[in-house]
């Protein structure tokens, strides 16, 4: 059986068919490697590091005071704690930050898991966070100073999963001992407690509120909550991934399926001679099944192990961002699940062609009728328009003359031209989103902390077109206390410097209004003409009327523009900035001078998650990657579809060459059939992407905001090109194999 | 001169025991306005022989030349060229595209890269000549086989050349249709309008038939007999 697939006239369809099975494997590889490492990374961190099932944080106090309390909670397993100092200097090697992190380990359970070295034991001892183990280049037995002059020997390097990893947080962490710190029993601020029964959670929360009297600051996080928090950026990736390599596989299953009709429309006399020797329709399916998994079974493993490599370095990559851990073996059974699924669903493909043709009657077999219904396959049955055609509309023809596998090779390039028209969108956006203010409605490039009064001299600045006064708090809806949210205020129109586009409703006109966020509207059931009160740290209630509904992406959505007076009356020592807005052609450099001659550097605007680059780039390597690997199997389907196409007119491919056509000639045909299905297809496929897939993907990864995901011009020029190029390369490899072909033996099979 | 020479010509297929040698040094000359049969029995060789004289098959031995340039030997891309300015293929099966017109047919030939400038015009005219006209824009599966089979001919003039290839160009059609086609085969040996190739003395043309009367029209028989050519 396997000669038989791998003899001279079948080797050829065999290994392009291979070729096939390898590039969606390929995808599914990558998608199921990625996928699975995002979808189950927390647990498996979270497990390895016995992150706690709550989080609690509060003012400094004696840790016997606390414990009294803690102990007492119900559903409580263990419990232990710890003394957070925040923004502590830290260097190493060169590296330093102002918002180091550390945590004086007071016994009982870590919480972290130690990947490198070993946990702290005595003085002068530290345990450093991977991420900053990384990005400074630490390894046990380096050197790390906190402050002045403290100075720690790092002994090893731990993951605790409550939160994304250092540089995506700004703020890095170390954990030290509790003996460098003299005798005197140090104070908590941090509590750990693990419970008897995670599903019960709120109990213990409840009665541990109930019993915080005297506690400031008190404020808990839970293990599901930071899955959840965590959960959001990789979900939407998770599902582009599977929603990717479910294209990529439906589309290799057409193609595959397309190919074992031809195949079988050309072996029907050899299956009409089988069943009128007595082989049942079973028997001729099954032989067919098993040659199918014969193919299909090899080079989906390859294609798998391929796709799996080709994304295990950009994988480990994000989960560390994400401070989880890779899957390693557990990838296994996921893989060989995938392997199984693609072989069967390639065999069924290609049976099923088999099965249909086999159960008819010997007699009509051997009479070699189609296997479609008659008079459906060709349009060759309709009157011809005048005959002017050229060698490209010829190609054309021989492409729409098998009506069904045109319209299969259309459909599965458009999808694969949408996606990878989406793909180039998000990697954009996700681009944007780091680099560019202006994607999340900023218009001013340069921020700087000078006082209020020092605006009109922004403003006199030659190459600034406006400046103002930007004023921003995080404060608590008055309601909910657990719904934070950002306000920021600006003394006149703040469109002018912050524009997130209109929902609902229409902009603030006056102080008592306020424009608030779809993601805010959403978590406070918000419209415009409803009522947000906020309450701003120490300061009085404040309310507003709700006029307007924006997609803000800044902080989630969560936010909120007002006028000043009201915020400024509440809180007087609300922090403010001056947003700098600058001409079209100005010298930034020029104006940056003059702003720092002022009293003050000024800040570059970022995008909405310009602390998350590293994390952003990443994702966008990745999704690239996808990206190339459908485009890949946009090649196949391309070839596969052409290939088709040149065996079923291979008699015309060799009268042509009769008539002294030569290679040139017939790669012009080939073309004009390549052109047939790669011009509709990538027309389908942007459109498709423009009102289908673009809306779908930004709705649900962010419904609080408008993320651009239309495809623009310069993408939709690549993607054209990128057809081009493919239908090119598909024409030179199917010509180069019919010109290979004795002209005498197309002729004969006509 | 020789409009098509051939010398020794061998052509074997199959290898080892079951090699056959269908060519065995045949030799032929046809000169220009010369229509010369070759007969045989089925299997005897004589469709091979057209595709050795055409460049569509490579023989084992002996040489080829159309209009005095060298056939055997020549690359796939001089043989495309050979075969575009100096023959013309006519199959017993036509060999129409079924999706397009029967004029589309005749001028396809005329649209291969490399293809006279005039070729088009020439088709238009084949057309007319051939009194397809009415049946010009019909679909092949809408024409009788004479028809289709005078479309296959006007196909095979259309870039003009000096060398008419027929293989049993009767051997699909009732008698009456034969006859007509034959008949043209002869008007076009005897044209003596100059060729683009630059032939002034007509056509010459190999009729491959297994049928003797197919025959009548030559000037000259030939019959193919243990791989040579012989008078009949």
């Amino acid at each position: 059986m396997t000669r038989a697939l791998f003899d001279a006239p079948r080797r050829g369809r065999t290994i392009l068919a291979a070729i096939g099975i390898f590039a969606a494997s390929l995808v599914v590889g990558t998608a199921a490697t990625v996928g699975f490492g995002l979808a189950t990374g927390f647990d498996r961190a979270a497990r390895q590091a016995d992150l706690p099932d709550v989080i609690a944080r509060f003012d400094r106090e004696p840790r016997d005071t606390v414990d009294e309390r803690v102990s007492a909670l119900p559903n409580l397993e263990s419990r232990s704690y710890r003394f957070e100092l925040e923004d502590v200097p830290l260097r190493a090697g060169g590296e330093h930050t102002h918002k180091g992190i550390l945590h004086v380990v007071l016994g009982g359970r870590r919480g972290y898991a130690i990947t490198a070295g070993r946990d702290v034991r005595g003085p002068h001892e530290a345990v450093v966070e991977r991420g900053l183990a990384r990005e400074w280049g630490l390894a046990p037995g380096d050197r790390l100073v906190a402050w002045r002059d403290y100075e720690l020997r790092v002994v090893g390097v731990a993951v605790e999963p409550d939160n994304v990893a250092f540089p995506l947080t700004v703020t890095p962490r170390a954990y030290v001992s509790e003996r460098d710190w003299g005798d005197e029993p140090l104070p908590a601020n941090l509590a750990l407690l693990w419970l008897a029964d995670p599903e019960r959670a709120d109990i213990t929360l409840a009665q541990a509120r109930a019993s915080s009297f005297g506690i400031g600051g008190l404020s808990f996080v839970t293990r599901a909550g930071i899955e959840a928090l965590l959960g959001e950026a990789a979900g939407i990736v998770i599902s582009l991934l599977v929603a990717f390599s479910l294209v990529a596989l439906v589309a290799a299953g057409t193609m595959l399926a397309a190919s074992a009709h031809a195949e079988t429309q050309r072996r029907l006399p050899a299956l009409g001679v089988q069943r009128a020797l007595g082989f049942t329709p079973a028997r001729l399916a099954g032989r067919q099944a098993a040659e199918t998994a014969l193919v299909a079974a090899p080079a989906a493993a390859l294609g798998l192990g391929a796709g799996a490599l080709a994304v295990a370095g950009p994988s480990a990559a994000l989960l560390a961002q994400l401070n989880e851990q890779p899957p390693g073996a557990a990838l296994l059974p996921v893989h060989a699940a995938c392997l199984l699924a693609i072989t069967a669903l390639v065999t069924a493909a290609a049976t099923w062609p088999a099965w249909r043709a086999a159960r008819r009657p010997p007699a009509e077999i051997l009479r070699g009728g189609e296997l479609g219904r008659a008079g459906a396959r060709r349009w060759s049955m309709r009157p011809a328009p005048p005959a002017h055609d050229g060698l490209l509309a010829t190609g054309a023809r021989f492409a729409f003359a098998a009506r069904g596998r045109f319209a299969a090779s259309v459909a599965t390039i458009a999808v694969c031209a949408a996606v990878v028209t989406l793909m180039l969108a998000l990697a954009t956006l996700l681009d944007r989103l780091r680099d560019d203010p202006g994607a999340v409605g900023k218009r001013y490039q340069l921020t700087v902390r000078l006082d209020p009064f020092e605006v009109d001299a922004v403003k006199a600045i030659p190459g600034v077109a406006d400046a103002a006064e930007r004023y921003q708090t995080d404060v608590a809806d008055s309601f909910r206390l657990g719904e934070p949210l950002r306000m920021i205020a600006y003394r006149g129109d703040h469109t002018t410097f912050e524009a997130p586009p209109l929902a609902d409703g229409r902009r603030l006109r006056g102080d008592g209004e306020v424009e608030v966020g779809v993601g805010l509207a959403d978590a406070l059931g918000l419209r415009p003409g409803a009522t947000l009160a906020v309450q701003p740290e120490g300061g009085d209630e404040v309310r507003f009327r709700v006029s307007g509904v924006v997609r803000a992406l800044e902080h989630d959505g969560r936010i909120a523009y007002v006028r000043p007076r009201r915020l400024l009356d509440a809180q007087p020592g609300v922090g403010s900035t001056i947003s700098v807005r600058l001409e079209p052609g100005a010298d930034r450099a020029l104006v940056e001078r003059e702003l720092e001659a002022l009293g003050a550097p000024p800040q570059p605007v970022g995008g909405a998650t310009t602390r998350n680059a590293a994390f952003l780039g990443v994702l966008a390597t990745v999704l690239r990657g996808v990206g190339l690997a459908v485009g890949l199997v946009c090649l196949y389907a391309l070839i596969q579809a052409l290939a088709m196409t040149a065996r079923d007119r291979r008699g015309a491919v060799a009268l042509l060459r009769a008539c002294g056509g030569d290679a040139g000639t017939v790669a012009t045909v080939l073309a004009g059939a390549a052109l047939a299905v790669a011009v509709p297809a990538a027309v389908a496929g942007v459109v498709l992407e423009w009102l289908v897939l673009g809306p779908l993907v930004a709705r649900s990864a962010a419904g609080f905001a408008s993320l651009p995901l239309a495809p623009s011009a310069g993408q939709v020029a690549v993607v054209l090109g990128g057809l081009a190029v493919l239908a090119a390369a598909a024409t030179a490899v199917v010509a180069r194999r019919a010109l290979r072909e004795p002209v005498i033996a197309g002729l004969r099979e006509e | 001169m020789a409009v098509v020479s051939a010398r020794g010509l061998v052509r074997t297929f199959g290898q080892g025991r079951s090699a056959r040698r269908v060519l065995d040094g045949a030799d032929l000359d046809v000169e220009a306005g010369e229509i010369v049969a070759v007969l045989g029995r089925s299997g005897s060789g004589k469709s091979t022989l057209l595709h050795v004289l055409g460049g569509l098959d490579r023989p084992d031995a002996g040489t080829v030349e159309l209009g005095g340039e060298r056939v055997t030997g020549a690359a796939e891309r001089r043989l495309s060229a050979l075969r575009r300015r100096h023959v013309g293929f006519v199959f017993q099966f036509f060999h129409l595209l079924p999706e397009l017109s029967g004029e589309a047919n005749v001028l396809l030939a005329a649209r291969v890269r490399g293809a006279d400038p005039g070729a088009v015009a020439r088709g238009r005219a084949l057309v007319d000549r051939l009194g397809l006209r009415e049946v010009a824009e019909s679909l092949p599966h809408e024409l009788s086989g004479g028809e289709q089979q005078r479309f296959a001919i006007a196909r095979a003039l259309v870039n003009d050349p000096s060398v008419l290839l027929a293989d049993e160009p009767t051997g699909n059609l009732d008698v009456r249709a034969g006859a007509e086609v034959l008949v043209l085969l002869r008007e076009l040996a005897a044209d003596t309008r100059p060729t683009s190739s630059g032939g002034t003395g007509g056509r010459a043309v190999v009729l491959v038939t297994h049928e003797a009367s197919a025959a009548g029209i030559a000037d000259r028989v030939l019959r193919l007999e243990g791989g040579r050519l012989v008078a009949a």
